[in-house]
């Protein structure tokens, strides 16, 4: 009996501890970069998408330090969310239980709904939105233009 | 709440096994008793993502730019975009689901109109209305600080958003009959009706658009701008006598009571005043 209770005990520690991968989080932003060191306007390392896990190595201030792909480097901790569990199963099935923001994603208020909003308002200038929208002032020109006007960098 | 109640459920569940073979069921069940109930828990409340506001935000814009045309002027919105930028970087939110993003408006009236997500309006009689870079950078600041604060979101009507969680809250993903996405659009379309009305008729609540002053001297200060850049353009607006005229002073709580709530938010120290003047010197180079 107590064998079997050992037993049990020394196999649900295993299960765990292959459960537990590394910490990660998630990006919850359309895009962002990361960066490689831990400010905003470091050299990009790689561009990152809404939905993906980022793993975590280190936490820096308001930074995560992670891995990605190939790329090591730092993103913003507003540009993500700490996913709760990032677990695998023993068979290498993967969980992940994340915030409601990415939990959430694509429900609501979506592009299929903005697709019906459309239709029923072609009067409506998208592009003009969509050509505001895809206007970026690079990084190149950003980090010129605050020390141009003696500002201080973010 | 839910997670605590269920982790030791999850635990109870894993502990009471005793054949090994049951134990990793266990833990799937386990698990998904997790996922479900947090399902539950989202339907029940929660509030607009930030994808949701970038979508709002989106249609905002589009119906802004019904009344207002955009202004093309590739300097100028490189200009006031990296203004904008800078700020943004300074805010408490950096990062938006779409980004922060700026454009002028071609017209007199004097305004600024911040879209939820973070699209941001600047009329050019707004851009004639400031005098250097710095009071520029104050009212981007404000309209940065409505963003952050989702002021806009907030005038979107409680039940409108009741009901949409409750279409919204059935569906396991973003599949939509037709009925539901009927439905569902005529509440979006509410919803920017709620956030258009109050951006360019209502206004927001006076403690909004005070807290939005407080923020974007936060803002200001942290990213180098003079720290009373925005009373300075108050009370110039107060001393030619335009504090009661249309546009942002009309959808605004008076100029004085503004400027008696920002006194004590400014810091004591002004920045440099040759910085000022080399900004000042971009700002018309800027073609303002």
């Amino acid at each position: 009996m107590n064998r079997n209770r050992l037993m049990s005990a020394s196999l649900l520690l295993l299960a765990m501890s292959a459960m537990v991968s590394a910490e990660t989080v998630t990006v919850i932003t359309r895009e962002n970069t990361v960066r490689e060191v831990c400010r905003f306007l470091a050299p990009a390392k790689a561009k990152v998408q809404f939905g993906d896990q980022l793993e975590v190595t280190a936490k820096e201030g308001d930074w995560f330090r992670v891995n990605f792909r190939n790329a090591k480097g730092c993103i913003h901790k507003n540009a993500v969310r700490e996913t709760t569990a990032a677990l695998t199963d023993v068979s290498g099935k993967g969980y992940s239980t994340t915030s409601d923001e990415v939990a959430l994603a694509g429900k609501g208020f979506n592009p299929e709904v903005e697709k019906s909003y459309r239709a029923k308002h072609p009067e409506l200038d998208y592009h003009a939105v969509e050509s505001i929208e895809a206007y970026q002032v690079s990084d190149e020109s950003l980090k010129a233009f605050i020390t141009a006007g003696g500002l201080n960098q973010p | 709440m839910i997670r605590k109640t269920l982790v030791p459920a999850v635990l109870l569940l894993l502990l009471t096994s005793s054949a090994p073979a049951g134990l990793l069921d266990n833990i799937q069940k386990g698990f998904d008793m997790l996922s479900t109930s947090s399902d539950a828990t989202q339907k029940a409340a929660r509030s607009i993502t930030d994808e949701e506001e970038y979508f709002l935000g989106r249609a905002v814009a589009a119906r802004i730019l019904e009344t207002y045309p955009l202004l093309k002027d590739p300097k100028l919105t490189e200009y006031v975009n990296s203004i904008g930028a800078l700020l943004a970087l300074h805010s408490e939110k950096p990062y938006t689901y779409g980004g922060y993003h700026f454009a002028v408006l071609d017209t007199d009236e004097m305004n600024a109109f911040a879209c939820p997500g973070g699209t941001i309006f600047i009329t050019q009689g707004m851009l004639k209305a400031v005098t250097n870079e710095d009071e520029l950078a104050a009212v981007l600041a404000h309209e940065i600080a409505h963003v952050n604060h989702r002021d806009g979101i907030a005038s979107i009507k409680k039940s409108r958003w009741t009901e949409a969680v409750t279409i919204i809250g059935s569906r396991a993903a973003q599949n939509y009959g037709p009925q539901e996405l009927s439905h569902l659009t005529g509440i979006f379309e509410g919803s920017i009706d709620d956030i258009v009305k109050t951006l360019v008729v209502k206004g927001y609540g006076k403690s909004m658009e005070y807290g939005a002053d407080k923020t974007a001297v936060a803002y200001l200060v942290s990213a180098g701008y003079e720290p009373g850049a925005l009373k300075d353009f108050l009370d110039r607006m107060v001393t030619r006598g335009t504090a009661s005229e249309g546009g942002i002073l009309k959808t605004h709580p008076g100029t004085t009571d503004r400027i008696d709530n920002l006194r004590a938010e400014i810091p004591k120290e002004t920045v440099n005043p040759s910085l000022v003047s080399k900004r000042t010197n971009r700002f018309t180079a800027a073609g303002n």
